[in-house]
């Protein structure tokens, strides 16, 4: 486990670095925006103590929301990305500050604040000589309770695009990497545990070395931010990709085509991004500008339409594009040659042993043989149920097994025939075999770069640079990059730059 | 001059002060005198407006202080608290120069300013200036509350029973100094307290404050010889207070002249039997004078001993 897991950070080091800064950055922002909310409030409120009261309930209220919710909520206002993200920590940390603020500020002993005015002090001496510093230690744990929250609370920026360590997690749970899973969570608890532990050590700082150090960090970090948004190239276009491997190596070919092609245009990439419907949000919105997307879930999730899902994959890519056209007013590009659809798969020695080459062999020797399937996939009348009938099979048991342990499973020879998309690595891993969906009755699954209408007509040269992959990428080129890239952990950006190189779409 | 004219003050409809009338003068020691909840700490709190009168007037050399700018107007009076009421997170001469810094004192004159207070106080600056008050005992937290009200050589310092909380001794040794530092510098003090004995070992003036009204304002020998009421009367009747003062014991008719072979402590007439009792219960044999009088051991237990029977005969 710890081996696997160190192996895995090794050899993502970069990328979990990038994300583990994106996670600092967006905390950091988030509290930093938080503390000049929250102080400022509470000294204002200080001496009306019916608003102050009202407040304090008030962001108590909001904190009682769940943060998912928040960022539900935060959607269709903000959008998705660091903004939406950061906007819902806001939220969720002026609560801790504002109320140990209030409290610290409204506790001090009368008798010194007596002593304050009758010595005529000016305001400013009277706040910032004592009463900031008698509240200090109060002011400081309430900054340390923030802290960790929005530390733990960001990880669910992935969920929305906001990237950070929660993409390791999102990963892992997705893809059932536990590695990935425990590097997110792992460093996460680290940082929340390294922040707490720096704020303690601060509180016994004297208020004026904390003030001069609070500054020290502002200029360094506006500097910083500064100097990295005036030397961003002229041209920047964002590709974002869903959660996992295959889509990182997608985006990674895109990047290298569209640089080599467009030596002036910088690709941003966004891995990881998040679910079909996030990224369809952001390409709506203009957060990103391309990102990968399939024929079936164009027709069965994104457009609206009442035909069924077209078994021919060339008509189905070509309602899928008219649809999108019409009614999101958006380009879809010709597809790769890939399928990634569902897939019926046993072993090679099962197969051998009776001759399954198509699902339809099924007929003849399903009786003897144990089913397990995705719970999705037992349920739906497009999965499961429909097949049976299509095929007119029976097996001689059927159940439902948590995706990536019924790979397991079937190489154990605990189950003989499972569900699978047909470029998983696992197929290759375990040397399963693909029976043949010869009726066609999945809908057809292939990969297509997807953008606005008005993007594709402002960057006709990207367009052209993405529609060199189209018709290229078998199912087993890709069932082989997943392989490389998800099982034997190398970085995508590697083997997709080597598939290019190999076939002639990418220069040395 | 410190002139209060018909000054009330109403706190939840009932009265604290009633139509009051007062004058204190330039380089006084004055004292407000009375028991608690009289009113007394009220009054003094309308000088330096932490407290703004309902109706009436006080003016300080003639200027209305409602007129006055008000951190101005703070910033030349001295202010002394009941508990020293340091501030925790500054050292004893950030403390001390508070009222230095806010009228824009340089740091050099500030600090001479400071040191030169701290041993009037008989506080070793070498030793303290550097301390935090949570390193002080009461009385040394007490000095340095007086050394900051006189930092910025005001000509009016408010003192709000600032030795009430301490013991005994402090107490005695905190009086001894500001009777002192007053007969040095050309400052008027107003001084709170409950005490009557603190107030007649004090007082140049006093005024005796009862439910808000002042019942009676004099010299405290005066008062002592002509109290205006019953009320003030029996407040000076040391006789019916708890308080046992040496003076008592000498006209109970105790003791022995002092002849130049015996080893005293001086000690004054209106110092307590109790002090007395405390130097008796380190050293038995220890003799002490008072009016040229010398009392030993047994004259106090003959003085408490009487008490018993006085109270027998009630």
């Amino acid at each position: 486990m710890i081996d696997s897991v160190e192996a895995y950070a090794s050899k993502n080091a970069g990328a979990i670095l990038q994300a583990l800064w994106q996670h600092v950055e967006i905390s950091l922002i988030a509290i930093i925006i938080t503390i000049m909310i929250a102080i400022p409030l509470a000294i204002a409120l200080v001496n009306r103590p019916k608003i102050g009261e009202v407040i304090s309930q008030l962001a108590g209220i909001i904190q009682t929301i769940p943060s998912l919710a928040v960022l539900g909520i935060l959607i269709p206002f903000v959008g998705i990305g660091t903004v939406p993200a950061i906007i819902a920590l806001v939220l969720y940390a002026i609560m801790p500050i504002f109320q140990n603020t209030y409290a610290g500020l409204t506790h001090i002993d009368p008798v010194l604040l007596e002593a304050a005015d009758a010595l005529g002090v000016t305001y400013r001496f009277k706040l910032f000589r004592i009463e900031l510093p008698l509240a200090m230690p109060m002011i400081l744990s309430g900054i340390r309770i923030a802290t960790v929250l929005v530390i733990g609370t960001a990880t669910l920026a992935a969920l929305i695009g906001g990237g950070g360590l929660g993409t390791y997690i999102l990963l892992g749970i997705q893809t059932n990497n536990n590695d990935a899973l425990v590097v997110g969570a792992v460093l996460s608890a680290v940082l929340a545990l390294l922040a707490s532990w720096l704020i303690k050590g601060l509180s016994k700082l004297s208020f004026k070395k904390l003030g001069i150090g609070v500054l020290v960090v502002l200029v360094l970090g506006g500097g910083a931010w500064g100097w990295s948004a005036l030397t961003k190239p002229a041209q920047t276009i964002t590709i974002a990709g869903k959660m996992g491997g295959e889509p990182e190596i997608l985006i990674n070919m895109y990047k290298d085509l569209v640089e080599q092609d467009n030596p002036k245009i910088k690709v941003q990439l966004k891995p990881n991004f998040g679910g079909t419907s996030f990224l369809f949000k952001a390409l709506k919105s203009g957060q990103i500008d391309v990102y990968p997307e399939f024929t079936g879930t164009v027709l069965q999730s994104l457009v609206k339409s009442s035909q069924k899902v077209n078994s021919d994959p060339q008509l189905a890519y070509q309602d899928a594009k008219n649809d999108l056209n019409k009614q999101f007013n958006m380009r879809y590009l010709k597809p790769m040659a890939y399928q990634n659809g569902y897939a019926i798969t046993v072993r090679k020695s099962t197969a051998a042993k009776y001759h399954l080459k198509t699902i339809a062999d099924l007929q003849r020797v399903g009786n003897r043989l144990n089913g397990a399937f995705d719970p999705d996939f037992y349920q739906q009348s497009d999965g499961y149920p429909g097949l049976q009938k299509a095929y007119h099979f029976k097996l001689k048991s059927a159940r439902t097994m948590e995706p990536s342990l019924r790979y397991v499973a079937l190489a154990d020879g605990r189950v003989d025939v499972t569900d699978a998309y047909t470029t998983d690595p696992q197929i290759r891993q375990y040397h399963l075999v693909v029976l043949k969906d010869s009726k066609r009755f999945f809908p057809p699954y292939q990969g297509a770069p997807m953008m606005t209408n008005q993007f594709a007509k402002d960057h006709p040269n990207v367009v052209r640079s993405l529609k060199r992959l189209s018709g290229k990428i078998t199912t087993s080129d890709m069932q082989e990059m997943n392989y490389q890239v998800t099982v034997k952990h190398h970085s995508a950006a590697k083997v997709a730059k080597q598939y290019l190189t190999q076939h002639g779409l990418l220069s040395k | 001059m410190i002139q209060f004219s018909h000054v009330t003050k109403q706190f939840d409809g009932t009265a604290a002060l009633k139509d009051l009338n007062l004058t204190i003068d330039d380089g006084e020691f004055f004292v407000l005198v009375g028991p608690s909840g009289s009113g007394k700490t009220t009054l003094l709190k309308t000088i330096n407006r932490l407290v703004v009168p309902t109706s009436g007037t006080v003016t300080i050399d003639g200027q209305d202080v409602s007129k006055s700018h008000l951190q101005e107007l703070r910033r030349h009076i001295g202010y002394v608290l009941q508990t020293g009421a340091l501030f925790p997170n500054m050292t004893v001469e950030q403390n001390a120069s508070i009222q230095l810094d806010n009228l824009g004192w340089e740091a050099q004159k500030k600090h001479e300013r400071i040191v030169e207070l701290m041993t009037k106080v008989n506080l070793d600056p070498a030793q303290f200036l550097h301390r935090m008050p949570s390193e002080l005992s009461g009385g040394e937290a007490q000095r340095v509350g007086i050394v900051r009200a006189l930092a910025a050589r005001p000509k009016l310092v408010l003192m709000d029973e600032p030795f009430s909380a301490l013991d005994p001794v402090s107490r005695r040794q905190l009086q001894k100094i500001v009777l002192n530092l007053h007969k040095q510098i050309d400052t008027t003090i107003v001084f709170v307290t409950h005490d009557m004995h603190e107030a007649f070992l004090l007082a140049d003036r006093l005024a005796v404050i009862h439910n808000g009204v002042i019942l009676q304002e004099g010299e405290p020998d005066y008062l002592m010889a002509n109290p205006a009421d019953e009320f003030v009367k029996r407040f000076f009747d040391v006789d019916n207070s708890n308080t046992r003062l040496l003076k008592q014991v000498i006209t109970s008719g105790l003791g022995r002249p002092l002849t130049k072979q015996d080893n005293v402590i001086r000690l004054q007439n209106s110092q307590t039997v109790y002090e007395w009792a405390g130097l008796l219960e380190k050293n038995p044999t220890q003799l002490i004078s008072v009016d040229g009088e010398v009392l030993d051991q047994s004259d106090l237990i003959s003085y408490v001993a009487d008490l018993g029977k006085e109270s027998s005969n009630d």
